[in-house]
């Protein structure tokens, strides 16, 4: 079957799915109560999308497609509001964070759905560490060509994302000393990465697709877990690499950021994305993953190297204009606290742990940060 | 020698009848996935049927470990009880509440139909109430099971456990009032039995987790000076003639209110807790006087049938009010099902603090615990997995 065509969306719409832990109160363990919570959900009208994921202990959500950073806030505190008091009601705590800090994963059950019990007979053990949340952010493209050139652009953008969402410090109930302990279980899977470094739609999908699937690899874009992937059936691009942060208005946060400088490099004023610029790409990844916002990236371009956190203050000086076209400047401003002063959310979970003694206070911490609003 | 092997015997069967009770319920949870402790009771009963010595003999000191045993289980079950969930969802507190009363009320009213005087009647009534804790916190943890008919099931069992004492402590108060005529023998059987026994645990259910605190203590030594302090609440319950299990049960809900984190490693206790568990149940289920179980068989049938009906329709009724499907409104009910090991130990708690027609009442209600204890884990666990909340699921 070949590559659906690209449906075309607004530029610069955008779209956030949050992959959300729910945890039970009184040991602060994973809890598999999806279906229990769905249920509840699905009498009222719900404002947004909730659909079930990977294993019983995670849902997602997804907001409308939205334009601003208010009313995609709103909406996502909307749903923050009504999921946590339907948690309420059945004895449920919502939380974010990209990792469960001490759940065994082999304890946690497959969610019942075909593809779902497909991927875990076929990955097996990776399937079931696949229990990690992530947020995905979706960018509209005007046209297929704009989407891979906003993706390939965004390649050295990828490591900020990675620091400034990092929730993930702890896994199997110790401190990895990685922010985002999340993203080396996606890197796991066969085939995660970066994508081809192509830049023209018809030749990605008549010839690169093509080929891969008739290699039996991949029957859909779906098979692909990239950290950037174009969305066809939306007409977006869609952002992989950020853990759920604790809060929504993080989350709402990052999206604008994205947006902002989505909208710069439409403007086409930085030098054009080569393949020659992935030489660097994973080590700025991995610096990104292991260190956060101290972690050190080589720029692509020129080469120099400078500190992840560094990097982000200079490319928010930048974006001021866009950011006020686009009315997000206190989603900026979110993002600029978190890189000049108060440090993302794995900094955070770090001194629950160092306060409380235990990964089950960790939990407990972010499951009243989800609650209560900004960390 | 004749005399030396008798007492060999003696001492030897009860560890031989644990461990045979041991490898039979591995067993047949392996080839049939009985829950264990049913397996424990059938160990039980049929060394009460066969009267082997030692074991139904009275031996000194085996009451006292049942009800650490059980103790136990009752902090556990405390710990899982969030108070503040009835908070946002009053329906499952009103649900564990009305149907506690209605059970009592029913039951009551059937007993009418025999030849069993008032007090005794009441008693069935008051011990119909409970759910076995051991059984229910047992079966959950071998399943691992998690979702709102588990959680409701705990809850419910808390509810019915706490309902349980209160009427048969103000039965017992009603009891010493109507024979004695003395209001204080009254008042002390049971409003100071009450608020006492509650007083005791809520005390250490402060000062255990603040002790802990400033020890900073590690997670596998928190359960064992949990363990411990369970143990001194039961031998302050047996000094000062408290409700141990009421007790254990209050140390858990207010321990779990100050929030010091047991890991899910130290589930059931630990070993600890597997193997005072075996003990548990099959010293509980040696208990019964199997003379008894054929006369008492159409009051227990129909005692059965009530009591579970009364649980099943009411839980039923408040489903969908309580934020679940009717399915698993059924479900909780049926999960309801197990009993005794509970009704036993309080109703020989009461023996033993003086109070009558405890005999009278165990032998009326041999039947009905004959068939709960057996029966009743394996119904749980029934009805859990089909809720789909168990660790293993293999529908499409």
């Amino acid at each position: 079957m070949p590559l659906e065509t690209f449906k075309s969306s607004k530029s610069l719409t955008m779209g956030v799915e949050l992959e959300l832990q729910l945890v039970n109160t009184y040991d602060m363990d994973l809890s598999s109560s999806a279906n229990d919570l769905l249920e509840l959900l699905r009498r009222k009208p719900f404002p947004g999308v909730v659909t079930p994921e990977m294993t019983q202990s995670m849902i997602e959500i997804a907001t409308d497609i939205q334009t601003e950073h208010g009313p995609l806030l709103a909406q996502l505190r909307e749903i923050r509001d009504t999921l946590v008091k339907a948690g309420d009601r059945l004895n449920i705590e919502i939380a974010g964070g990209g990792t469960h800090p001490f759940q065994r994963w082999f304890e946690q059950r497959i969610f019942s759905k075909p593809r779902f019990q497909e991927l875990s007979g076929l990955y097996g053990y990776l399937a079931k560490q696949f229990t990690v949340f992530g947020q995905h952010v979706h960018i509209g493209c005007a046209s297929p060509d704009e989407a891979l050139f906003l993706l390939h652009s965004l390649n050295r953008y990828v490591p900020h994302f990675i620091a400034l969402s990092a929730s993930s410090p702890f896994s199997q109930g110790v401190d990895t000393l990685f922010d985002s302990a999340r993203l080396n279980s996606v890197f796991a899977f066969p085939l995660s990465g970066r994508a081809p470094f192509m830049l023209s739609w018809e030749e990605f999908a008549n010839v690169y697709f093509t080929k891969m699937e008739s290699t039996g690899v991949v029957k859909s874009m779906k098979d692909f877990y990239w950290d950037i992937r174009p969305k066809p059936e939306y007409g977006t691009i869609e952002l992989r690499v950020c853990d759920t942060p604790l809060t929504v208005e993080r989350a709402a946060g990052l999206a604008c950021y994205l947006q902002a400088l989505c909208r710069h490099l439409l403007e086409r004023n930085e030098p054009p994305p080569e393949e020659d610029d992935y030489l660097v790409y994973t080590y700025n990844r991995f610096q990104a993953c292991r260190f956060g916002l101290d972690g050190m990236m080589v720029n692509p371009k020129t080469r120099e190297q400078i500190s992840i956190r560094e990097d982000i203050l200079a490319t928010l000086r930048h974006l001021g204009p866009h950011a006020e076209a686009l009315n997000s400047q206190a989603a900026l401003d979110e993002i600029e606290r978190t890189a000049a002063r108060d440090g993302n959310h794995a900094s955070y979970l770090r001194k629950q742990f160092a306060q409380s003694g235990s990964v089950e206070g960790v939990v407990r911490a972010s499951v009243e940060a989800l609650r209560s609003g900004p960390a | 020698m004749v005399t030396d092997f008798s007492f060999l015997f003696q001492t030897m069967a009860w560890p031989l009848v644990l461990l045979l009770a041991w490898f039979l319920a591995e067993r047949c949870y392996e080839l049939w996935h009985i829950p264990r402790v049913s397996s424990y009771v059938a160990v039980g009963l049929l060394g009460g049927l066969l009267n082997l010595p030692g074991l139904t003999g009275d031996v000194p000191g085996l009451p006292f470990l049942a009800n650490v045993a059980l103790s136990l289980v009752l902090f556990e079950l405390g710990y899982r009880i969030n108070l503040r969930w009835f908070r946002h969802n009053p329906w499952v507190l009103l649900l564990g509440v009305v149907e506690s009363i209605l059970t009592f009320a029913l039951i009551y009213a059937v007993t009418g139909w025999f030849d069993l005087a008032v007090d005794v009647r009441l008693i069935i009534a008051a011990l119909s109430i409970s759910t076995s804790p051991a059984g229910i916190v047992r079966v959950a943890n071998e399943l691992r099971s998690a979702g709102q008919v588990t959680e409701r099931v705990l809850h419910l069992c808390a509810i019915n456990c706490l309902m349980s004492v209160l009427a048969l402590k103000l039965v017992v108060g009603y009891w010493y009032l109507s024979t004695s005529g003395d209001l204080v023998l009254a008042a002390f059987g049971s409003i100071h039995v009450l608020a006492t026994s509650v007083a005791v645990g809520a005390l250490l259910g402060v000062v255990v987790p603040w002790l802990l605190r400033q020890r900073g203590t590690h997670e596998r030594s928190v359960t064992v000076v949990f363990a411990l302090a369970v143990l001194l609440l039961t031998t302050m319950s047996y000094g000062l003639k408290l409700s141990p299990l009421l007790a254990a049960l209050t140390f858990g809900i207010v321990a779990r209110e100050r929030r010091v984190h047991l890991t899910n490693a130290q589930r059931d206790f630990g070993t600890a807790g597997d193997l005072l568990s075996v003990f548990l149940f099959v010293y509980i289920a040696s208990l019964l006087n199997w003379a008894d179980v054929g006369t008492g068989a159409l009051l227990g049938a129909l005692l059965i049938v009530v009591r579970a009906a009364s649980k099943v329709g009411c839980s039923l009724a408040a489903a969908r009010l309580s934020g679940i499907t009717e399915r698993k409104g059924l479900l909780t009910g049926l999960a309801l099902t197990p009993m005794s090991a509970f009704a036993i130990l309080l109703l020989e708690q009461t023996r033993i603090y003086g109070f009558a027609p405890a005999v009278q009442v165990l032998s009326a209600m041999a039947g009905m615990m004959l068939v709960q204890e057996l029966l009743g884990p394996v119904v749980t666990q029934r009805a859990l997995m089909a809720a789909h909340e168990t660790h293993v699921t293999k529908e499409g």
